[in-house]
């Protein structure tokens, strides 16, 4: 049973806009002129219950608009949107009770309070009774491993001990959708994969639907099941993981300094993109070699001084969706 | 019911959270006793001439003491907080909660003015006993219905600067407001009781809610009389009834706003 539902889903923004100069102030001062600005342009899409859904794309792209959209602060200008068979517009406090949100940005915990005085409010907030609450707190305090952080005031826990206790925070009330928006902004890749295991879990443990945003592609291989790409409003791409990481996700970025000046003979699959003095810019198509292999070539011309290994970043994914699906049409 | 217990929970993780704000609270202390020395040696030069408008010296001091102790009393983040919320679009995410956010930052409110109220209150005590003694022909039985017009008068003037907060949904720097909203206080019972200003300035003090946050409440407190207290209560309950009707009709104009066009 699906229990997101979007059907061609547009929104309209209005800005005002003011032309350059002195002039031009003293006439928006009068008579403003608006634009409109469309960030979500016919989008549809379902997501099961159960599901881990990413959404991805770069700024601007409207993902957050969506989730707005999706969890009943903005209005679409229209469309149709269900989620748990509630129209989030009209029904935003009745679905309240049933969903969960993390703002990798914006924190809901008392910033002076520790978390435990946080999660007594959020407790009454969702009317929930002493007892569920304790028993709620106990099991999230073990799963998120919070033990001692419970009693230390948030403002003298570490970014990554913040985000444990904002995601355990929002699943006090036991949400059957949780939104995550930029979740692993910030944190550093320890702190990340531990995010990342724990998300997991959840969906595992307590079936819990997610919809994740990030720009950071690490979030989506490793949790998510599918990915929806969204670019300028639109949708540009819908499919299962194994698929896109197939087709787009398939390179990896090596930097790489030698100590000494090397004539680099690259193997099929890598690709020497720049070549400096003493350094090197490749590409690799992991498709066609593994990162091992690729590695283990690299490792063999001798006097490698530093390597670092990157995901392309997801500016580029999208270019090369949009090249790839132009030579498909 | 629950939704009583709802808020209940948020005024006692605010008190709790009054108590972090220690060095702020001192600070305040410091402020507030500098402020009534000062007033104090002014109004005490002013009375060398006799007595003005029915306040004795004595009642005078006290009435400074009582109408700083509202205004300190009042004094919190909460203004800047919900400009902030507005502002930075933050507010949204408050939205997703099952709560109304006016009353939530009530609630959030009521816990600090509490703890301000205490400790001021204490203050203002002691201060007015040092400077000169105590108010003459006060009634210990009679103060829970003064301290009833000082939690009205607090009342209206959150509302007030709730409805002020929230005109940042439409503007982009709504400070001259809080300012002019500040000075009009000032002006009209904070800094000298509504019997000093000229006849006509009074006709109008009388028909603003200005002069019913600080003025009516302080003397309440330093000059009580029953036929003020029923002169008094029904305006300022009307004031915060209005006041809050005010803040509801901003929050709910605001949000629609938003929720049509984005923040």
């Amino acid at each position: 049973m699906s229990i997101i539902e979007i059907r061609n889903l547009n929104k309209l923004y209005r800005t005002r806009v003011k032309e350059e100069g002195l002039k031009a102030s003293f006439q928006a001062l009068v008579r403003p002129v608006y634009t409109e600005v469309q960030a979500v342009k016919d989008i549809s899409f379902t997501v099961e219950r159960g599901e881990i859904c990413a959404f991805i794309g770069p700024n601007g792209a409207g993902k957050s608009t969506t989730i707005k959209m999706l969890t009943g602060i903005l209005h679409p200008t229209s469309g149709e949107i269900s989620v748990l068979g509630f129209n989030p517009a009209k029904q935003r406090q009745k679905l309240s009770y049933h969903i969960g949100t993390v703002f990798g940005q914006k924190s809901q915990l008392w910033f002076h309070l520790p978390p435990t005085d946080s999660f007594t409010l959020l407790g009454a907030i969702y009317d929930l009774d002493k007892s569920t609450l304790k028993k709620r707190v106990d099991e999230l305090t073990e799963c998120f491993e919070l033990g001692d952080l419970l009693k230390i005031p948030v403002r003298k826990l570490s970014l990554g001990q913040r985000i444990r206790c904002e995601v355990a925070a929002s699943l006090l009330h036991s949400p059957e959708i949780l939104f995550l928006d930029e979740p692993t902004i910030g944190l550093d890749v320890v702190v990340k994969q531990r995010i990342r295991e724990l998300i997991l879990r959840m969906n595992h443990e307590d079936g819990t639907t997610i919809f994740l945003t990030s720009h950071d592609t690490g979030d989506v291989e490793q949790v998510c099941k599918r990915a929806i790409v969204i670019n300028q409003g639109q949708i540009i791409l819908d499919q299962p993981i194994k698929k896109l990481k197939y087709d787009y996700l398939n390179k990896k970025i090596i930097t790489v300094r030698f100590n000494l000046e090397q004539h680099l003979d690259a193997p099929i699959g890598v690709r020497v993109e720049k070549t400096g003095n003493l350094g090197a810019c490749l590409s690799v198509d992991t498709r066609l070699i593994s990162i091992d292999e690729a590695m283990r070539w690299l490792i063999a011309q001798g006097g490698v001084a530093d390597i670092t290994v990157q995901d392309p970043p997801m500016e580029e994914i999208i270019s090369t969706i949009y090249t790839t699906k132009a030579v498909v049409v | 019911m629950k939704n009583i217990k709802k808020y209940l929970t948020v005024l006692r993780i605010s008190l709790q959270n009054a108590f972090v704000y220690r060095s702020n609270a001192i600070g305040g202390l410091v402020f507030y006793s500098l402020f009534i020395f000062v007033f104090f040696n002014l109004w005490r030069a002013i009375y060398q001439g006799g007595e003005a408008a029915g306040y004795s010296l004595t009642q005078m001091v006290w009435y400074l003491c009582m109408t700083e102790l509202i205004v300190f009393g009042c004094k919190n983040g909460i203004y800047n907080e919900m400009n902030e919320d507005v502002k930075s679009g933050s507010i949204a995410y408050q939205l997703m909660r099952p709560y109304h956010y006016v009353f939530y930052q009530f609630f959030n409110a009521l816990g600090s003015m509490f703890f301000n109220l205490i400790i001021y209150g204490v203050l203002a005590v002691v201060l007015g006993l040092i400077m000169v003694g105590p108010i003459p022909n006060f009634r210990l039985s009679l103060l829970p219905w003064g301290l009833c017009s000082v939690i009205l008068g607090m009342v209206i003037n959150f509302f007030m600067m709730m409805t002020l907060g929230l005109t940042a949904f439409k503007l982009e720097d709504n400070l001259a407001f809080f300012l002019i909203y500040q000075k009009l206080v000032f002006m009209l019972g904070m800094f000298i009781p509504v019997e000093f200003l000229p006849k006509w300035l009074q006709g109008i003090a009388h028909w603003l809610p200005f002069s019913y946050v600080a003025w009516a409440p302080a003397k309440l407190i330093v000059a009580f009389s029953w036929e003020f207290f029923w002169q008094v209560i029904p305006i300022q309950i009307f004031w915060a009834i209005l006041s809050l009707m005010l803040a509801l009709g901003m929050y709910s104009y605001g949000v629609r706003s938003l929720q049509a066009h984005g923040g």
